[in-house]
Formats: structure tokens, C-alpha cells, sequence
């Protein structure tokens, strides 16, 4: 009896042993790991549950890192429940138990695949990693072979407030009672917490009867400028619309902001007489006569020539009449600020350049329309200004310049609006990587313009 | 000072986007649903029309068969409508769409939808010569009584598509969602499972359990007779007991004096249910609730969309 309590009890003591020799072994390798990925409070290695978080967000996965770590202190917390004496709440905690260690499992095998790329090796590691976590943990900490090959932590840390920001356009003395006046302070989001800037510092005054376009790279934030001019995404900003605030009066500007998005998104068997006859009718004031109203739906029509085919199904047209269709749905409403997100997305070079002359007329009735485009040199002649928006080093989408498409090709001196936007974006798209200088330098050029105003 | 501008309300709009379904009802194939429900309506009548009304057995077979057709009739009605143009709503709804419009326009445009099956299910079961009582429990005529049943289990269960339809972001989702709900709808209508405690209490959330009920209430469940005692004494009449058979006797006897009627009669007197009581009260409790389930399911469905504009772009 003895001899099988002591084997019993040495068993126990070995098995002790080696889970704390194991959980050990993992976070010296973890600690090692995030040393190397530039984590300060690497120290967190050792705490359970904190130490996934830590990882995940060096890793540039918080989310799963977030999941990992309140798994552990969920398992770490059904594992100190003793066992209860009744079946159904022994039979209730193991399946708990089994759910939480399968959910675990599956978020440490996405951070270690995480980590494997990031240290720029084959996934096959993984293998060694399920054989012994410990073991594939200290490799990767204590290896002087294997670094980490992605800079990470830089992209974390990517759109927060900078601790010295560049000097950029500062807002404008005045606000124009006319047109479009932006005064753009910040846009923020909120990760995790953390305040992340997206866009800061964008003043621009555009007149009534302009067409402008809209240039940037990719994550420059074009898309976010616009949902935050047309207020539809809120930001620390100014709009005023011909002298009304569009933030403070949002729900009756709406109607005088037509926006297009990228997508053609309008019904497919519905006429296009009668898609456009029913924007029309929710989008007009309810005191305009219905004979008005079916005025405007066919002249509106005319005007995009969609008139012959109107009885047609919509999703009977061509990409270049749906474009058409959708700019219809919002021109119909005669709105004074008029925003197109790529309307020339998917079409040939002539029907985009049609698409782009109907645009110019609209914008010659007194409208103001904002053109987001990435193919803006075959149709550049019709626009009266342009607007650059680039990401700087700290992913923060700024103003690069503002002005006619002449005086950007002399700012950025270069030939075409493609390698403007080129010579803006960062050296890791393809781009030049200049966007900080050109920020600057389009911040000290209207310091010196108001100046000289002043 | 600036004149504000009125635009178009709720009610308004309610008008303009009933129009629409209305008119995407002859191009968007919807009115495909109407042969498909009455393909689904020929089939349950063909397996269980003869008896419908008619037994005990009979009537809820049919009513559960008639059940599911009806619950699958709205669940197919609408479980795609609103996820697949999810970005269209969003899209009209930062352009100032409110969505209780666009619910209520689809609430109206379903009914209508569900109506329509529900007549060609109506029409089918006549030309089955299926043989509804000859009095009604709320109106004159069984038939209405048993149409407007038929159209709010229909009603109810294309509600709780719609609920599923919005909840999701994906057709694909709302897809694989769909057998789930059918699966629950069966299991938990408490026709056929003996369910108790937690379980019990689930049926009272599904259209199934309440739309059974009012059918064998209407179908005048309790006052049918019942053949499954029959059936199983004849199938023993042949059973030995100490050299004697008594079964065959019995049966023999009940042959002779054409007493077989009284005993099916009497064997379904000794089956009754509270639930199917030939009650309008409790009838009218069950429209109820059918009611209640298709504008809760609206309800959350218009909760739902109210977050559309933090979908991704």
C-alpha cells in the first residue's frame, strides 16, 4: 500500500515537474521572442493570459493575441474549479474545459504561423512547434540565425499622434460662405483603446462649378476624406456647404450630397425609368409636383444619355450605362456637392472619358464635384483642381498639395498625375517615399501664401 | 432665414418601396414561389390528404405536413432578400432611407407573397378533395378559418427569415442558417417528440407548434375517431393466451354487431387533446401569437439593419 502511494506520488511529482520545466522553457523562449520583436515589457512573458497580448501586438495580431490570452485565464481558471460531485456538472465542465483548450489551441497555432512569417521561415516549423511548443519557443528565442525579418512594431505603431509632427497647411483664417470650405483637424479611430490617427490637417476651399479629382495611394485616405467630408463618417473637422454646416445640420444636408460609390449598387430587375423615378422621389422635397419631379428624372436621364433603353432592365445595361445609372440615382436629386468614388472604375479609356465630360457639364451647372480616380491622366484636361492626399511616416494621410493640375506638375515636378501619386507613395508600394517632403513643402507654401495675403 | 426642406417620411416611403417589390415580383422570378408552393402543396395533400380530417391520425400528419410546407414556404420567401442587397440598403439608408420603411414595405409585400401560396395551397387541397369540416370555428366557412392559419404560419415563418436575412451579411450564411431553423421548427413543434421541462417550453417559441395547433383545432381533432387502437387489436387478434384467443374474439364480435364505428369513435373520445380543443378562443390566442412571432421577428429585423452603416466598406 505504501510502495503504491510512494510510486503514485513520484509519478505525480515527475509530471509537476515536467509541465513546470515545459511552461518554463515556453516563456524564457517567449520572453526571448519578444525581446527580439523590440517589446519593452517583455517581462510579461512570464504572466499568463497578459503575455499572448504582448505577443499578438508585436506579432501585428492583437486581436488574436487578446483571444489567446483571456483563453489561458479562462482555462487557468476552470482548471483550479474542482471537480463537483454531480455527473451533469462534471460532464458541463469538461466540455467547457475541451471548447476552451480546442479555441486556444487554434489562436496559438495562428500566432505561431504569425511568427513564423515574421521571421521569414517555412511553415513546416509549425510541426515542431505542435511536437513541443517549449522547444520551438526557445529555438526561436535563443537562435542568433533567427530574427525577425518583418518591421513589425513600425506598423503597429503606424497613425499615432507623432511626437513631432510636421509642420502642415494650417487652417484657413476664414471660412467661404460659398462652395465647399473643409477644415479637417482630425480623424480618428479608436484600437483597442488607443486613439489612431487617419487623417489630420486637410484645409481646402473649393469653389461652386469645380471639378476636382482626388489623388492619393492606396491607404492614403481618399475614401475616409470623403465619408468625412460628406459627413457621413464623423471627424474633428468643419464642413461648411455654401455657409451651412454639414456636421451640425447633417440630416437635412444629406440631401444635398450626392455621393457614387466605387460599386454599382442599385437593383437589377428594376427599370432604370423607374430606379431613378424612385431615388428621385425619396431624395426630392416632398413640395416638388410629381410632374416636376418626372421632369427632372428625364432630363436627368437625357443629360447621362440613358434616355433611350429607360424602360430596360438595369441589369440588362453595360458597366459604362450602370455607372451612368448610379450617377443618375444621386444627380437626380440636384445635390450642390456632388462626390464620385472611382466612377470610372472597370471601363475602357472612351466610355470612362465620357462618363468624365458628362461630370465636367455637371460641375458647369454650378455643382461642385469630387472625383476620386487612379487612372486621372487621360481625363486631367477637364478638371479645374486637384487634390494629393499621401500617407507620412507616420501613416497619417495628409494634404500634399492643393491646387490647379498645372501647379501640381510644377510643385511636384513631375509630368503626369501618375507619378505625382508615385513619388508621394511608400518606397514599400512602389512609390518614391517623399510624401513627408512634399507635405511640408506644400505647408510651408501656404504659410508663405497667407502671409502674403495677410 | 433658410426655409427647411420636408422629404419624403416613413409612411412615404413605405409606399415607394412596396411599389418596387411589387414590380421586381414579374422580373426577379419571386413569382416562382407561387408553382413551387403548390408543387410542395400537391405532395403533402398526395401522402396525407385521404385522412386529413378525417381521423385522428390523419388530421395531424396532414397538419404537421401542411405545417412544414407552410414554414417552408416563408422561410424560402424572404431568407435572401435583405442580405443580398445589403450594400444597396446601406447605401439608401445613408441617403436617408429609414428602415422601418423598408421593413414594413417587405412585411406588406411578404403578406401579399404568403396570401397568394396560401390560396394556391387552398385550391390544391380542393382539387385533392380534402374534406374540411363543414363549420368553421371563427368565421362561417372552415376553410377561411383554415386559410388564415395557413397564411400566418406562412407569414410568421418568411418573418423569421427575414429576421435571419438581416441578421446575416452573407446569402451564403443565410443559406446554411436555414436547415437549423427548419431542423428546430420540426423537432420543437411537439407533434411528434415528447418533449418536457426546458425543451417544453421551447416549442412555445415556433411557428410549427402553433400553426399544428390551430389546424387540429379547426380540423376538429377531438371529435374524430382514432384507428391506431383499432389497428393494433386486429394486428394481435391472432396473440394466444392460455390456448384462448380473446383478441379475435373481441374482434370478431365488434364485426358482427357493426359496432366498428362506435369503437374508433370511442377510441378517439378516449385520445383527447387540450391543445386541439375545438375552442375559438383558443384559436383566435394562437392567430395571436402567430402574429406576435412575425412582428417580434420584424422587430429585431429593423434593430438589425439600424447598424448597417458600421458595416465595412
Amino acid at each position: 500500500m505504501n510502495e503504491e502511494l510512494w510510486s503514485g506520488l513520484i509519478a505525480l511529482l515527475i509530471r509537476i515537474l515536467l509541465m513546470l520545466f515545459a511552461w518554463i522553457a515556453f516563456s524564457v523562449g517567449l520572453y526571448k521572442v519578444l525581446r527580439k520583436l523590440n517589446v519593452k515589457r517583455a517581462g510579461t512573458a512570464w504572466i499568463p493570459g497578459f503575455r499572448y497580448f504582448s505577443f499578438g501586438k508585436a506579432l501585428g495580431r492583437p486581436v488574436e493575441g487578446i483571444f489567446a490570452g483571456l483563453l489561458e485565464v479562462l482555462y487557468f481558471v476552470l482548471s483550479l474549479i474542482p471537480e463537483p460531485d454531480n455527473e451533469r456538472l462534471t460532464l458541463v465542465r469538461a466540455l467547457l474545459l475541451l471548447i476552451v483548450v480546442i479555441t486556444l489551441y487554434i489562436y496559438r497555432i495562428r500566432l505561431f504561423l504569425r511568427m513564423i512569417e515574421v521571421f521569414g521561415k517555412k511553415a513546416r516549423w509549425i510541426l515542431l512547434w505542435l511536437a513541443a511548443e517549449w522547444l520551438a519557443m526557445l529555438i526561436f528565442g535563443f537562435s542568433k540565425k533567427l530574427q525577425p525579418a518583418l518591421s513589425i512594431l513600425g506598423e503597429e505603431q503606424s497613425g499615432e499622434e507623432p511626437s513631432s509632427g510636421l509642420e502642415t497647411g494650417r487652417a484657413p483664417a476664414h471660412l467661404a460662405a460659398s462652395g465647399l470650405s473643409v477644415n479637417l483637424r482630425a480623424r480618428t479611430v479608436r484600437d483597442y483603446g488607443k486613439k489612431r490617427y487617419l487623417l489630420k490637417d486637410i484645409n481646402v476651399e473649393i469653389p461652386n462649378g469645380s471639378l476636382v479629382m482626388l489623388l492619393g495611394g492606396s491607404g492614403a485616405g481618399k475614401t475616409t476624406f470623403i465619408n468625412a467630408v460628406i459627413g457621413y463618417e464623423k471627424a474633428d473637422t468643419t464642413i461648411l456647404l455654401n455657409g451651412a454646416d454639414v456636421y451640425a445640420d447633417y440630416q437635412n444636408l444629406k440631401y444635398r450630397i450626392g455621393f457614387v460609390p466605387q460599386q454599382n449598387l442599385m437593383r437589377g430587375n428594376d427599370t432604370v425609368q423607374d430606379t431613378v423615378r424612385d431615388s428621385a422621389e425619396m431624395r426630392l422635397p416632398t413640395g416638388i409636383k410629381r410632374k416636376e419631379r418626372n421632369e427632372r428624372v428625364r432630363e436627368v436621364l437625357g443629360q447621362l444619355g440613358l434616355l433611350a433603353g429607360d424602360r430596360g432592365l438595369v441589369c440588362k445595361k453595360s458597366g459604362g450605362q450602370l455607372r451612368r445609372i448610379a450617377i443618375a440615382q444621386e444627380l437626380v436629386a440636384d445635390p450642390e456637392l456632388f462626390v464620385l468614388d472611382e466612377p470610372d472604375s472597370g471601363l475602357d479609356g472612351a466610355i470612362a472619358r465620357e462618363i468624365f465630360t458628362k461630370l465636367r457639364a455637371i460641375a458647369d451647372t454650378g455643382k461642385i464635384v469630387i472625383v476620386i480616380t487612379h487612372t486621372p491622366d487621360r481625363v486631367v484636361d477637364l478638371f479645374d483642381r486637384v487634390i494629393i492626399l499621401a500617407k507620412d511616416s507616420d501613416r497619417i494621410g495628409r494634404l500634399a498639395f492643393y491646387g490647379t493640375p498645372q501647379e501640381a506638375r510644377a510643385f511636384f515636378e513631375r509630368d503626369t498625375m501618375e507619378d505625382i501619386v508615385v513619388s508621394v507613395n511608400r518606397a514599400e508600394e512602389g512609390g518614391e517615399g517623399l510624401a513627408d517632403h512634399f507635405v511640408e513643402k506644400y505647408a510651408a507654401l501656404t504659410a508663405v501664401r497667407e502671409g502674403g495675403a495677410a | 432665414m433658410e426655409k427647411t426642406l420636408k422629404y419624403r417620411g416613413r409612411l412615404a416611403q413605405t409606399r415607394i418601396y412596396l411599389g418596387k417589390f411589387l414590380r421586381m415580383f414579374v422580373f426577379q422570378n419571386d413569382w416562382k414561389a407561387l408553382p413551387a408552393g403548390a408543387v410542395i402543396a400537391a405532395v403533402v395533400t398526395f401522402v396525407v390528404g385521404t385522412n386529413l380530417f378525417v381521423t385522428q391520425e390523419g388530421t395531424i400528419n396532414g397538419a404537421f405536413a401542411l405545417t412544414c410546407g407552410c414554414i417552408w414556404n416563408g422561410f424560402f420567401n424572404s431568407i435572401q432578400v435583405v442580405c443580398r442587397e445589403r450594400d444597396i440598403i446601406k447605401r439608401e439608408h445613408r441617403s436617408g432611407l429609414h428602415i422601418t420603411s423598408y421593413i414594413a414595405a417587405h412585411m406588406i409585400y411578404q403578406l401579399i407573397l404568403c396570401l397568394a401560396q396560401t390560396v394556391v395551397t387552398l385550391v390544391i387541397c380542393f382539387l385533392a378533395k380534402v374534406q374540411f369540416p363543414e363549420v368553421g370555428l371563427i368565421t362561417r366557412w372552415s376553410v377561411l378559418d383554415m386559410g388564415i392559419t395557413l397564411l400566418l404560419i406562412t407569414f410568421a415563418a418568411d418573418m423569421m427569415a427575414l429576421m435571419i436575412s438581416s441578421l446575416v451579411r452573407t446569402a451564403t450564411t443565410a443559406m446554411k442558417t436555414m436547415p437549423f431553423m427548419l431542423i428546430f421548427q420540426l423537432v420543437f413543434s411537439g407533434a411528434f417528440f415528447e418533449l418536457s421541462g426546458f425543451a417544453q417550453k421551447i416549442t412555445y417559441l415556433t411557428v410549427s407548434k402553433w400553426g399544428m395547433e390551430s389546424i387540429c383545432s379547426i380540423g376538429r381533432f377531438n371529435e374524430q375517431p382514432m384507428v391506431t387502437f383499432w389497428n393494433t387489436l386486429y394486428q394481435l387478434r391472432n396473440a394466444e393466451i392460455d390456448g384462448m384467443k380473446p383478441v379475435q374474439i373481441y374482434v370478431n364480435t365488434v364485426f358482427q354487431n357493426n359496432q366498428l364505428n362506435d369503437v374508433l369513435r370511442w377510441s378517439g373520445q378516449q385520445n383527447q387533446k387540450l391543445a386541439y380543443a375545438s375552442d375559438p378562443q383558443l384559436v383566435l390566442q394562437h392567430w395571436g401569437v402567430l402574429l406576435l412571432i412575425a412582428f417580434a421577428a420584424a422587430l429585431v429585423s429593423v434593430i438589425a439593419l439600424e447598424w448597417i452603416d458600421r458595416d465595412k466598406r
